[in-house]
C-alpha cells in the first residue's frame, strides 16, 4: 500500500533528498503498523517521539495503517 | 555575604545593603517578586515614583552549573496592572553573580520636569548614576556598541530603548548578547521597559572585572550534581549536543532553536494563524527552525568564514543547550538578527499570515532596535490587520507600520508600541487576544487547553512560560506521549506554574525542564547543584508555591479578582479549524487552580 509520510527536524535526513520541508513524500509500504513504517524508513521508535496519523496525535505505534494514510513524525522537540 | 544595591532615582543616591535573613534563599524571580510584594504599594501607578524596578540574577548565575545564567527583572507592570517578572539571558546575570549581588532595587523617580536621562554603572564596591543624555533616542544596536566603547571591560547591559523612553506599554527590557552584537536578549513582556523610562534610566551597566566566581557552600555536592546534570542535558535528544557520532544533527534545540515548534504546532492544528482564526498556516515550514537551519548552512557554503549565521548559539556564558541563533541575510551572509525565537517567528509570521523569513526577521530586528516586546508588537500589528487598515500577509506594509515606532509624531507608531489591547480597542476590534491586558503567545488555547488554563490563571497575564503545559500536552515529555484528553488541566497547570517559579529563581533556563522531567539522574543532579550551593535542602514545590503566593497577594491588592482570570469571549464561541474546537474549560475549573490561595 501507499503511505504519505512527512518528517521534521532531526528525522528529515530519513526523507528522500528532494523532499521539500513541510511536504509529504510517498512510501511504498510493505508492513502493517506505525512501528513497521518507522523501521522501513530507517530510524528507531525512540526517535519518533511525536506521531500524527491523519491529523490526530497517537502514542500507539502498534496501530495498523491503511492505504493513503498521512503519517507525520517528529523527534523530541520543545522550546518556547 | 551577598548584598543588595539600592538606587534612589529621586535623589540619585545609592546604598549597599546586606541581604536580610528572610531573603537568604531567594534569588531570580523569587527575589524580584518578594521585593515587589514587600515594598511596592499594589495600587500605585506603574509609571510613577512609587513603583520599583528590581533586577535579580538567578541563584546559580556565574557558577559553573550549565545553563544557569538567567536574569529576572520585576516590577508592577504598566501593561497588566499586576506583578511582573520577565526573564532573559545575556551577560548581566553572570556579572551580578560575580559581584555577589542578589539584587539591584531601583526606586523613586527624578522630578517630573526633568528632561535629563541617566544610566547606572556599577562594579565591585562602586556605583554611579550618570547623566547620559547622549544615549537617549538612539537605536539599541548603536547604543550597545557605544557603551562597550565607553566601558571597555565588556560589561553586561540592560535597559530600555525608544519605546520605553516614551513610556509605551509594549516596551521590553533589552540585554546585550555575549558578543555585544545584538541587543536581542529581551526580558520582553509586561512593559517593564517603560518602568525604566519612567525613572529616566536608559542603561544599567554592570562591570564584573574585579569580581569572582561565586562558590557553593557544599562544593562536593554541587560538583557531583553539576556533572550529572550536564551529562543528562548533553545526552537528551532535545537539549543535547549538535551532532551524533555519525556527524548528523542530534539535539533539536541546538540545531533548530525553539522555532522547531513551528511545524509541530502546525501539524497539531494548534498554531494560531492570522489573528487566531485557524490552527494551521500553509507557510509555517518556510519560517520554521528547520528553514533557519537550512538558510544558515546555505550561507555558510556560499560565504565561507565571512558568513555570520549561526545555530547552537548560547544566550549567556555557559549555556550547554544553546538554542539561540543568528539569522543571516540570504544575499550577504551577514547577521540580520539574533535570536529569532519561536514566539517571534510566530508573532510576525504566522499570526500575520506572513511566510517570508526575511520579513519576519526584519521585524524582529526593528523590535530589538526600538526596545519592543515582539509578542505584543506582533499582536498589535495583527489588530491593524483585523481592522482592515493593512492586509494579512502584507510583509512590507507590516514593516512600514513597525518603523513608525521610531517617529515620535506618529500616532500609529505609538499604537504599535502600546500592545495589542490598546491597539485593538483604539481600532474598534472585538477579537483581542489578551489576558490581563497581555497578548497571547503562540499556542491556541482552544486546541491545547492546559496552556489556556495557564494563560487565564497566571499572575503574569497571558504567558506560556509561566506554566508550560505543552511539555505534557504535545511534546509528551515524561517517557510517553500523554493523551491530551486524559489530562487534568487545572492540576497540570498548577504543578507547572509552581515548578516554573522555582526554576525561574535558580538561574536555570526553563528549557532544562524538558530534560529533567525525562531523566531522573538529571533531575537529581540539578537539585544537588541548588541545594549544594545553598548548603541546605529546599523543596521545589514549596519554594515555587511561596513565590506564587507573593505574586497572587500583590495582584489581589492591585484589585484583581477571578473575573480577570478569563480568556477573551471569542475563544469560547469561535471554533478553531482544523479540529473545530472551542475552549471548553469551565470557569469553575479555572478557579479551582488556586481556590485555596
Ligand atoms: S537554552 Fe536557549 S534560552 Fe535557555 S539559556 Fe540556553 S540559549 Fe538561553
Amino acid at each position: 500500500m501507499k503511505i504519505l509520510a512527512k518528517l521534521y527536524a532531526t528525522l528529515r535526513k530519513y526523507a528522500p533528498p528532494d523532499n521539500e520541508l513541510g511536504e509529504f513524500f510517498e512510501v511504498e509500504f510493505n508492513g502493517a503498523t506505525i512501528s513497521d513504517l518507522i523501521e522501513q524508513l530507517g530510524f528507531t521508535q525512540e526517535q519518533a517521539r511525536i506521531v500524527f496519523v491523519n491529523d490526530s496525535q497517537t502514542s500507539d505505534l502498534l496501530s495498523t495503517l491503511s492505504n493513503g494514510d498521512r503519517v507525520v513524525m517528529f523527534p523530541p522537540v520543545g522550546g518556547g | 555575604m551577598s548584598k543588595i544595591l539600592r538606587i534612589n532615582m529621586s535623589d540619585l543616591g545609592h546604598k549597599w545593603e546586606t541581604l536580610p535573613k528572610k531573603y537568604e534563599t531567594l534569588a531570580g524571580r523569587a527575589f524580584t517578586s518578594a521585593v515587589i510584594h514587600d515594598e511596592v504599594d499594589p495600587t500605585c501607578h506603574p509609571l510613577r515614583e512609587k513603583n520599583k524596578f528590581v533586577i535579580a540574577p538567578g541563584l546559580l548565575a556565574g557558577t559553573m552549573a550549565p545553563s544557569s545564567g538567567r536574569l529576572s527583572v520585576g516590577g508592577k507592570s504598566p501593561l497588566t496592572g499586576g506583578i511582573k517578572e520577565a526573564n532573559a539571558g545575556g551577560l548581566t546575570a553572570t556579572r551580578l553573580g560575580y559581584l555577589d549581588l542578589r539584587g539591584v532595587i531601583i526606586e523613586g523617580a527624578p522630578p517630573a520636569e526633568t528632561k535629563d536621562w541617566y544610566s547606572i554603572y556599577f562594579g565591585k564596591d562602586k556605583c554611579e548614576v550618570k547623566k547620559t543624555n547622549d544615549y537617549a533616542g538612539m537605536g539599541l544596536y548603536e547604543l550597545i556598541g557605544k557603551i562597550w566603547k565607553d566601558y571597555p571591560n565588556k560589561p553586561g547591559i540592560i535597559g530600555c530603548g525608544i519605546a520605553g523612553q516614551r513610556l509605551h506599554k509594549g516596551a521590553g527590557v533589552f540585554g546585550n548578547n555575549v558578543e555585544n552584537t545584538d541587543p536581542g536578549r529581551y526580558a520582553g513582556r509586561g512593559g517593564l521597559g517603560a518602568v525604566l523610562g519612567s525613572k529616566r534610566i536608559i542603561a544599567i551597566i554592570s562591570d564584573a572585572s574585579d569580581g569572582s566566581r561565586p562558590e557553593a557552600k557544599d562544593k562536593d555536592r554541587f560538583e557531583k550534581g553539576r556533572k550529572a546534570f550536564k551529562d543528562a542535558l548533553e545526552n537528551h535528544a532535545l537539549t543535547g549536543r549538535l551532532n551524533n557520532e555519525k556527524g548528523e544533527p542530534y539535539g533539536a534545540l541546538k540545531n533548530y532553536g525553539t522555532n522547531v515548534l513551528q511545524n509541530i504546532l502546525n501539524e497539531a492544528g494548534a498554531l494560531p494563524t492570522r489573528g487566531f482564526r485557524t490552527g494551521r498556516f500553509e507557510d509555517a515550514a518556510k519560517i520554521s527552525g528547520e528553514a533557519v537551519h537550512d538558510l544558515i548552512d546555505k550561507t555558510r557554503k556560499k560565504f565561507g568564514n565571512k558568513a555570520e549565521g549561526k545555530y547552537g548559539h548560547a544566550c549567556h556564558p555557559g549555556c550547554v543547550i544553546a538554542c539561540s541563533n543568528v539569522v543571516p541575510y540570504e544575499k550577504t551572509g551577514k547577521a540580520q538578527v539574533s535570536p529569532l525565537e519561536y514566539e517571534t517567528a510566530w508573532a510576525f509570521g504566522t499570526n500575520l499570515g506572513i511566510g517570508v523569513l526575511h520579513d519576519v526577521a526584519e521585524m524582529n530586528r526593528i523590535c530589538n532596535d526600538l526596545g519592543l516586546d515582539t509578542i505584543d508588537a506582533g499582536n498589535a500589528i495583527a489588530m491593524f490587520m483585523e481592522s482592515g487598515l493593512i492586509d494579512f500577509g502584507d510583509g512590507p506594509a507590516a514593516i512600514e507600520l513597525l518603523k513608525k515606532g521610531y517617529n515620535s509624531e506618529s500616532a500609529e507608531g505609538a499604537l504599535v508600541c502600546s500592545g495589542a489591547l490598546t491597539a485593538g480597542e483604539t481600532l474598534g476590534v472585538s477579537r483581542i487576544p489578551v489576558v490581563k491586558g497581555q497578548a497571547l503567545p503562540a499556542y491556541d488555547p482552544r486546541a491545547i487547553r492546559g496552556i489556556g488554563v495557564t494563560y487565564a490563571t497566571t499572575t503574569m497575564g497571558a504567558d506560556h512560560t509561566a506554566g508550560y503545559t505543552i511539555a505534557a500536552e504535545i511534546v509528551g515529555i515524561k517517557g510517553t506521549v500523554t493523551d491530551p484528553k486524559a489530562i487534568d488541566k487545572a492540576g497540570l497547570s498548577r504543578t507547572f506554574q509552581a515548578t516554573t517559579a522555582y526554576i525561574d529563581s535558580t538561574g536555570y533556563c526553563l528549557f532544562i525542564a524538558f530534560c529533567i522531567l525525562d531523566d531522573d539522574s538529571g533531575f537529581g543532579g540539578m537539585l544537588d547543584t541548588v541545594n549544594g550551593f545553598l548548603g541546605k535542602d529546599i523543596d521545589v514545590g514549596e519554594y515555587g508555591m511561596a513565590v506564587l503566593k507573593n505574586e497572587r497577594a500583590f495582584n489581589k491588592g492591585a484589585g484583581f479578582t477571578a473575573k480577570d482570570g478569563r480568556l477573551p469571549e471569542f475563544f469560547h464561541t469561535e471554533p478553531l479549524p482544523p479540529h473545530n474546537v472551542v475552549f471548553e474549560v469551565s470557569d469553575e475549573e479555572i478557579d479551582a487552580v488556586y481556590k485555596d490561595m
